[in-house]
């Protein structure tokens, strides 16, 4: 009999998780996880990578390398709805030219929007496994997935305003409860868990603290790696950080049916990736009052770059000033943490002559 | 020492605010009512702690101890962490904040300011006196005062009279603005073709306000009163060209260069900490050393400074680990 494989799929936010959870109890097989994003994962990346594309790239290709270096033969890439897509393809040379060996399984190849389409991809990690069961492991993810995002959101809008230091704690424990998850069951009791933890933590929150929305290009958005901790820096300073683009709403409740008509006053066709799902955000936030918003991309990002105007016309009609964000393969914070203070300073001194 | 202890009793209450950037270092005291009392302006040379102590000397020479006490420091600019553990700084704020809070208090009715330093560019609108929009080069130093140096070098002039030579320009050389890169090329082929020194100068001095206009203020709406500031504000063809470009005429204060101290100074009043302040830190020796964790795989570095060979600071570190190595 073939050896059992080990299956990796690239650092990808806290998302790693969810496909553990696939594929240890759909397929039961082992699942890899490759080593916390860091300086090294990116260095091994940007050296094997094309100079001009994107960070993504780089940082997912140096997280393969580590995955592999960690025993992993097989590796999942995951579909885009920008060049991203084609990402897959050229990572798989680029690993075989460095010399591994693996199987490569590229959801590009599949990405229909069909979930037996996925399953069909995924069956080789184990053809034995019945297709039922691995089908009922992917539901049981998706509710991992959007438990994972409502505990993140709930984290980053009142961890500024903890005094007591428990909401950190509370997070990495749901975390590990997550990884750590080998049924539904499970992944229900760590999520109530956490619910239950966050309510009872008494918060000192102002009646109408600082609001900041952060929009942006779907990798670099969703991981604290590869956005040096934005999120918890705005938390930090006593900010309420909301972020809308996440798996959950991308993927299974949609951000809302018509994004395109409904953000027409600015913008009448789409351009690529999340650029609609992005400038809707952006406007929704606008329209709930937030005080500012942050525009998260990486360098050479084309969607994120061709949405600035449209941002620009957006923060003139509402009246709220916009952040713009660039990331290349960086690890000093010391522009972004410059940059992030005169922003919060800016939003609270509008906010004291606005009262 | 008895006697600047004994001074201090009756002595009024001033304020220091230092603006260590990577070009050039400058600092001011100011008394409750926002009047100068000190000023100084040098080079950093590459030494914030050799030029931050060399400052500290020039003012104390400038101010009279007897009369005045300093109770609160401020620090910004790029250096501000380092200089204001040196200083014992009692606000420690970003370049962006100071130079609002600086600016607008000299000039009110400011709608727009632009600023151009050695390493970055900014932008600043101001609605009612407060800062309402920013914005600041990101990943690229391109059209920012080391361009302008190292074409003036290029060129064998100096830098400060740049601005002399663009003005006797009649007909200034179309230089590349995109890319600092891309306009060396330019300006060198320029150069080879024959074109006067003057042209070229003022095709420079045009290239940095058009790049700034393109990049830095893209998108944003630039309402007069607009004060232009940072040390190429001194170059007097680059006022020239955002004039040009602006169409309206733009400020250039004659203390523009130290709005970013004096917006220091100014939080360091507003704010309720006070701690006597000693010009004795300028003979004290202080030392930073970078140090890589490796305590986990983001090895962080930690940078550590020492004054008379004791720790008094230490930062860089993402979590605790880092936190017991110093």
């Amino acid at each position: 009999m073939k050896q059992q494989r080990k299956v990796a799929l690239p650092r990808y936010g806290e998302y790693n998780c969810a496909l553990k959870y696939i594929v240890e109890q759909g397929f039961e097989t082992r699942c890899i996880l490759p080593p916390p994003l860091s300086r090294r994962s990116e260095d091994l990346g940007a050296r094997n990578s094309p100079d001009l594309v994107c960070t993504p790239f780089k940082t997912t290709l140096g997280s393969m390398i580590e995955a592999l270096e960690s025993g992993a033969d097989t590796i999942i890439m995951v579909p885009g709805a920008c060049r991203l897509n084609y990402f897959g393809e050229l990572q798989e040379q680029i690993l075989r030219d460095l010399g591994y060996t693996f199987d490569f399984i590229n959801l590009s190849m599949y990405n229909t929007g069909k979930v037996k389409d996925i399953l069909r991809a995924l069956k080789v990690i184990n053809p034995r496994r019945s297709m039922v069961k691995a089908g009922r492991a992917l539901y049981e993810a998706v509710q991992m997935v959007e438990h994972l995002d409502d505990i993140t959101s709930l984290y980053y809008q009142n961890c500024g305003f903890d005094p007591s230091g428990s909401y950190p704690k509370i997070y990495k424990r749901f975390l590990s409860d997550m990884y750590a998850a080998q049924s539904l069951s499970d992944i229900r009791d760590g999520y109530a868990r956490a619910s239950h933890a966050f309510a009872d933590v008494e918060l000192k929150k102002p009646g109408d603290p600082i609001r900041i929305g952060i929009i942006g290009e779907y990798y670099t958005v969703m991981d604290p790696f590869s956005n040096l901790w934005l999120e918890q820096k705005l938390a930090d300073m006593g900010v309420e950080v909301h972020r809308l683009m996440n798996v959950t709403n991308d993927m299974f409740r949609g951000g809302g049916k018509n994004m395109q008509t409904k953000i027409r006053d600015f913008s009448e066709y789409s351009m690529g990736a999340n650029s609609t799902a992005d400038l809707w955000q952006a406007q929704n936030f606008a329209e709930r009052g937030f005080d500012g918003l942050v525009q998260v991309k990486s360098a050479c990002c084309m969607p994120e770059t061709d949405i600035m105007p449209v941002l620009a016309n957006l923060s003139r009609d509402y009246k709220i000033p916009v952040l713009y964000l660039t990331y290349d393969s960086q690890t000093s914070d010391v522009g972004l943490m410059t940059r992030l203070e005169a922003f919060f300073d800016m939003l609270e001194m509008r906010k004291k002559v606005a009262r | 020492m008895n006697s600047v202890i004994n001074s201090a009793e009756n002595a009024r209450n001033a304020f220091l605010g230092i603006d260590v950037g990577s070009i050039s270092t400058k600092a001011v005291i100011i008394d409750e009512n926002r009047s100068v009392l000190a000023q100084e302006y040098i080079w950093t040379e590459g030494n914030p702690i050799g030029a931050v102590r060399k400052l500290l000397g020039l003012l104390e020479k400038q101010f009279d101890r007897e009369a005045w006490q300093i109770v609160g420091v401020g620090a910004t600019g790029s250096a501000r962490r380092l200089v204001g553990s040196i200083v014992g700084a009692t606000v420690v704020k970003n370049e962006i904040t100071a130079h609002a809070v600086g600016t607008t208090s000299f000039h009110p009715e400011v709608r727009t300011i632009l600023e151009i330093g050695g390493q970055d560019s900014k932008i600043i609108l101001v609605e009612n006196g407060i800062a309402v929009d920013y914005a600041m080069n990101t990943l690229c130093a391109a059209g920012t005062g080391a361009f302008l140096s190292s074409q003036a070098r290029r060129l064998g002039i100096e830098v400060e009279e740049m601005g002399y030579y663009a003005l006797q320009s009649a007909h200034p050389t179309m230089i590349a603005a995109r890319c600092t890169v891309f306009a060396e090329s330019d300006l060198v082929h320029k150069i080879q073709m024959g074109h006067p020194r003057e042209d070229i100068i003022a095709g420079v001095c045009r290239a940095v306000a058009s790049n700034y206009i393109n990049n830095v203020g893209k998108g944003k709406k630039i309402c007069s009163p607009v004060v232009f500031q940072g040390g190429v504000s001194k170059n007097v063809g680059v006022v020239r060209a955002f004039e040009d470009l602006l169409s309206c005429p733009v400020i250039v204060d004659e203390n523009g260069h130290l709005m970013g101290a004096m917006g220091a100074a100014i939080l360091a009043k507003r704010s309720l900490k006070r701690t006597v302040f000693d010009f004795s830190v300028q003979n004290m020796d202080f030392v930073t050393r970078e140090r890589n964790c490796g305590g986990c795989s983001n090895n962080c570095e930690v940078i550590c400074v020492y004054r008379n060979g004791d720790l008094i600071d230490f930062w860089g570190n993402r979590c605790e680990r880092g936190a017991a190595i110093r």
